[in-house]
């Protein structure tokens, strides 16, 4: 059975903790999703909304960013829209995470933590916003 | 937190240049939106076909008004459409009589500038009810709904009456049924979205109840609805200093838009310009800056 959830909030950095709480809040009763899936999706969920607060919206009042939850018995849906400047991720290289903190170039962090925590992550922009939908696989317990 | 993906500025058009509609194109795909403007050049009788689907049927006969022919008692025309070829704009009204000031539903759309649509205008008036003139001033002159010019004497009565700003006449209690038509017309075009400029705090928060979120703006709204709190900054200048500003104000949408319309909003070095919604057709956004509010 699948279970869809919906919060949205001001594009504003107050609005990262509700976003917090609303995966807590619908993700703690399954007991598929560990603490630990939690804390990746909260973190990747930080950074994608961090990044349309900063740079979606950026030079305007900002707008809304809807937060859609899906959850069924064998992954978690996350899809985040916005209706400011479109991204573009595929552009960005991957960071060298080997590098010193001296030599490392400041940047493209959150999209890297974003692919390393979620299994799957797809972006579009189209004529009704920019969506970012990302996808976590759980282990159902039951073996169901 | 670390850091930031790279930022993309150039938006790119809903809807591709393509010229008129043809039979072809059609065929071709499904899938295709269609603008404003190409609408506007199909034949007359086609293009009122299509804006048929403008308005809610059930609106017109609610006025005894045939939502086929688009005519009342002695078949005077009573829905009238401006659609001319080659504008990016179409406006369809419709009155319960035909004297002009009997006018109870007024939609404009208009293609903008990515071939995105945009809902300029959107009235829905009970012609039964009294008028109130606060979009002319004393002598006359067009005030835009209060935005340009204002006629305090007219406000305060329309205020009084239990308008919001902006508001001629009561309303008819049908914008539920009039954006859903608008979702189904607009899905049949092809489009996912369609946007607005609310021209007021009180029209905002119906949009919220329609599904609407914000292209720009609801942080603003969060601030409004921190400034009204008691103790807020928007609360405080609630002092009864004048007939738009009793304290008892904060407590409704209608109370705080009058605030608002009044200029309340300077307190926080705020203005009520450049708000923008958009509607996901087919979507509810949920957004409700203003939590068990009443009207």
């Amino acid at each position: 059975m699948t279970s869809t959830h919906r919060i949205t909030r001001a594009a504003h950095l107050e609005s990262l903790d509700d976003f917090r709480k609303f995966l807590k809040e619908h993700c703690a009763p399954h007991a598929g999703i560990t603490a630990e899936i939690l804390y990746d999706l909260q973190l990747a969920v930080d950074e994608a909304c961090t990044n349309i607060i900063t740079h979606g919206y950026a030079g305007m009042d900002p707008g809304s960013i809807i937060l859609d939850l899906e959850i069924d018995a064998s992954k978690i849906g996350i899809s985040i829209t916005d209706f400011g400047h479109a991204f573009e991720p595929k552009s960005m290289p991957t960071p060298d995470v080997e590098a010193s903190i001296e030599e490392r170039e400041f940047g493209g962090f959150g999209l890297f933590f974003i692919q390393q925590t979620m299994d799957e992550m797809n972006y579009r922009t189209t004529e009704d916003g920019n969506t970012m939908l990302l996808t976590k696989h759980i282990i159902n317990p039951t073996g169901d | 937190m670390l850091n930031y993906f790279r930022v993309k500025r150039q938006p790119e058009k809903v809807v591709p240049d393509l010229g008129a509609i043809s039979v072809s194109m059609l065929e071709g795909d499904a899938h295709l939106p269609f603008t404003i403007r190409q609408l506007n050049n199909l034949p007359e009788a086609v293009k009122r076909r299509v804006y048929r689907g403008l308005i809610p049927p059930n609106l017109l006969t609610r006025f005894g008004i045939d939502p086929i022919h688009w005519t009342g008692a002695n078949k005077a025309p009573l829905v009238f459409l401006k659609a001319e070829a080659n504008s990016e704009k179409v406006l369809i009204t419709a009155q319960s009589s035909p004297d002009i000031k009997d006018e109870f539903f007024a939609l404009e759309l208009a293609d903008n500038s990515l071939n995105g649509v945009e809902l300029n205008l959107v009235v829905l008036n009970d012609p039964t009810t009294p008028r109130y003139s606060i979009d002319t001033t004393e002598d006359g002159q067009p005030t835009m709904f209060g935005t340009l010019k204002r006629n305090i004497e007219a406000e305060e009565q329309a205020m009084h009456a239990g308008l919001a700003p902006g508001q001629v006449r009561a309303g008819l209690g049908g914008s539920r049924v009039v954006f859903e038509q608008l979702d189904a017309f607009l899905s049949m075009l092809g489009h996912r979205a369609y946007f607005l400029e609310p021209l007021t705090y009180a029209s905002a928060w119906v949009f919220e109840r329609r599904g609407f979120a914000y292209v720009r703006g609801h942080k603003l709204m969060d601030d409004i609805q921190r400034g009204f709190q008691v103790g807020g900054s928007l609360h405080q200048s609630l002092d009864d200093g004048f007939v738009f500003r009793k304290p008892d104000q904060a407590s409704t949408v209608r109370g705080r838009a009058w605030a608002i319309h009044d200029g309340i909003l300077d307190t926080l070095d705020l203005r009520w310009d450049k708000i923008r919604m958009v509607k996901q057709i087919g979507r509810h956004a949920g957004v409700e800056t203003f939590p068990q509010a009443v009207y």
